[in-house]
């Protein structure tokens, strides 16, 4: 099934909107398009439940003041 | 120079060369200039030779004859510096010629070491665009030239390999030195998460950029990280850890060490020479008194999804300017996707790629537990002719991407050291890898086996260039 071309524009300003992507209607299209096998694989991920594990970023308050050190 | 093969010569040979007066640094950085100057143009490892290098040779001469002492090994020896650290008397690029990019001149802390360790910095190597790629383009390998030479590390990879310089600097994000260090037949080690200042490298993704240097043998590779390890309050990660003399143990046997393998992920789909040269490299440990672990860990299935939410996120953040402003427009097609797209990575896979992070690090502590080291493949695969976008290995087509990091990027995700070191060669006469890693900080461990699986498999073939 083809799009029409004003869809096509509603869908890319959509995720532009959702995203906050700043490059244009049909490069956005490529990157989406280059990004749906990669997607396929990061999507990989929902199936974990990781409610109980905590992120490895872990805040740091005194991290300023031990750059000035 | 005499008859000594003198850009064979390991980082250990040429500092003792020095100090005993054997040759001068302007000798040998000159000898190393005509080298690169002869054979580059087909290898084309190098962006920029310095035009201080011959100045920083003679200081050395002079500083050394004024002292009558060497600062250190490293003292009088050229060394080259990938193209995304920055130095304050060479141009960087990061191996980007878009429009709009520009980088400070003013040394990186790795440069800073070097330079007072006495080094001379010949030039910048280059590097796959922003470190974001395994091919390098248009560096080619030194035992093939119509071979890619592993990336993002290229340059650095294949001007050690050509024999163009004893050491030279990379980065690893998610394999960017071990990946090229195995394609070109060299040693590259990724230290801990922490332990060398990464101030003054431009970043891709700041969580997982290692910076680590290669060289020919696993005794020069400590050699400079002794120079090179350290705590640098300017970089919020770098732990104030101690830092032990990585050369002076390195001469240990393999009696006893408990060596692990992980035969899932690692293990299960390489190709048939890789497989052979890396099951033959663990027989020989073991017949040198080593005592092999086997583990699997089924985690690693999500681990390609975590290291690309990190990467992408990451890297779309450092140049969401640079998309805003249509710079990155100018980027090659590649690169441009891979940051582009980092806007479409969504907070929450990005979080939960954090959490399996956490995962496998316990998931490694748990191993390190039983055993001091673990051994992979370096790479699944040998170095693949240039123009290629996919790879088929044992059997399943994959991106030449997927394919070259599969087997490094957890050690990016888990922060752990990892050394890649030659094992052996395919049938077309490529270079195959051999990859060892150890606990957080542990690089001592890691050198020791790492050097006794240099000396048991003693190879010393060397590329031949035209």
């Amino acid at each position: 099934m083809t799009l029409h071309s004003s869809t096509f524009g509603q869908l890319s300003k959509h995720i532009a909107t959702l995203t906050g992507t700043s490059v244009g209607s049909e490069r956005l299209l490529e990157v989406v398009a280059a990004y749906e096998p990669i997607l396929s694989e990061i999507a990989k991920l929902r199936e974990l439940n990781l409610a109980e594990v905590h992120p490895a970023i872990i805040f740091e308050p005194t991290a300023a003041y031990r750059s000035a050190a | 120079m005499k008859s000594i093969p003198i850009e064979w010569t390991s980082l250990k040979g040429l500092g003792e060369g020095l100090a005993k007066g054997r040759f001068s640094s302007v000798e040998l950085t000159q000898h190393l200039l005509a080298r690169i100057e002869k054979h580059d143009g087909a290898i084309q490892s190098f962006i920029h030779i310095s035009e201080h290098a011959m100045e920083q040779a003679h200081a050395s001469d002079r500083r050394r004859r004024r002292r009558g002492a060497i600062l250190g090994p490293l003292d009088g020896i050229p060394v080259a510096l990938k193209d995304n650290y920055l130095t304050a008397d060479m141009p960087t690029t990061a191996g980007s010629i878009a429009a709009g990019i520009a980088f400070g001149a003013e040394d990186s802390a790795c440069a800073q070491r070097l330079r007072a360790a006495g080094c001379v910095l010949l030039g910048k190597t280059r590097t796959h665009e922003f470190a974001w790629g395994t091919i390098s383009p248009p560096v080619s390998n030194p035992w093939d030239i119509e071979r890619i030479p592993g990336g993002s590390s290229g340059g650095s990879a294949a001007s050690v390999a050509a024999g163009f310089v004893p050491m030279a600097m990379g980065s690893d994000t998610g394999g960017s030195v071990r990946i090229p260090a195995s394609f070109c037949g060299t040693v590259g080690i990724k230290p801990t998460f922490g332990r060398i200042s990464r101030v003054g490298i431009v970043p891709h993704s700041w969580s997982l950029d290692h910076p680590g240097p290669l060289t020919r043998t696993v005794e020069d590779a400590a050699i400079a990280m002794n120079v090179l390890a350290g705590y640098d309050p300017r970089d919020p990660a770098c732990q104030d850890q101690p830092v032990p003399d990585y050369a002076a143990g390195i001469r240990a046997s393999l009696k006893g060490l408990r060596v692990g393998v992980i035969d899932n992920h690692f293990m299960d789909r390489n190709t048939p020479d890789v497989h052979a040269a890396v099951t033959e490299s663990i027989a020989a440990m073991q017949s040198s008194g080593a005592r092999i672990v086997h583990f699997r860990i089924p985690l690693l299935a999500y681990g390609l999804a975590a290291i690309y939410a990190i990467e992408l996120a990451s890297s779309g953040a450092y140049h969401d300017r640079h998309i805003a402003s249509g710079v990155s427009s100018g980027y090659q097609k590649d690169v441009r996707d891979l940051v582009e797209m980092g806007r479409l990575v969504s907070a929450v896979d990005y979080l939960k790629a954090e959490q399996v992070r956490t995962l496998l690090c316990e998931e490694f502590k748990r191993i390190f537990e039983q055993v001091d080291v673990v051994v992979t493949p370096t790479e699944p695969i040998t170095a693949w002719k240039k123009g290629r976008q996919t790879l088929s290995v044992a059997g399943v087509d994959e991106s030449v991407l997927a394919a070259s990091w599969r087997l490094t990027y957890p050690f990016n995700l888990t922060g752990l050291p990892a050394i890649s070191v030659p094992c052996g060669f395919d049938k077309e006469g490529m270079p195959i890898g051999l990859q060892i890693a150890g606990r957080p900080f542990d690089e001592g461990t890691v050198f020791k086996c790492a050097f006794a699986v240099e000396n048991l498999l003693n190879l010393k073939k060397k590329p031949v260039l035209a």
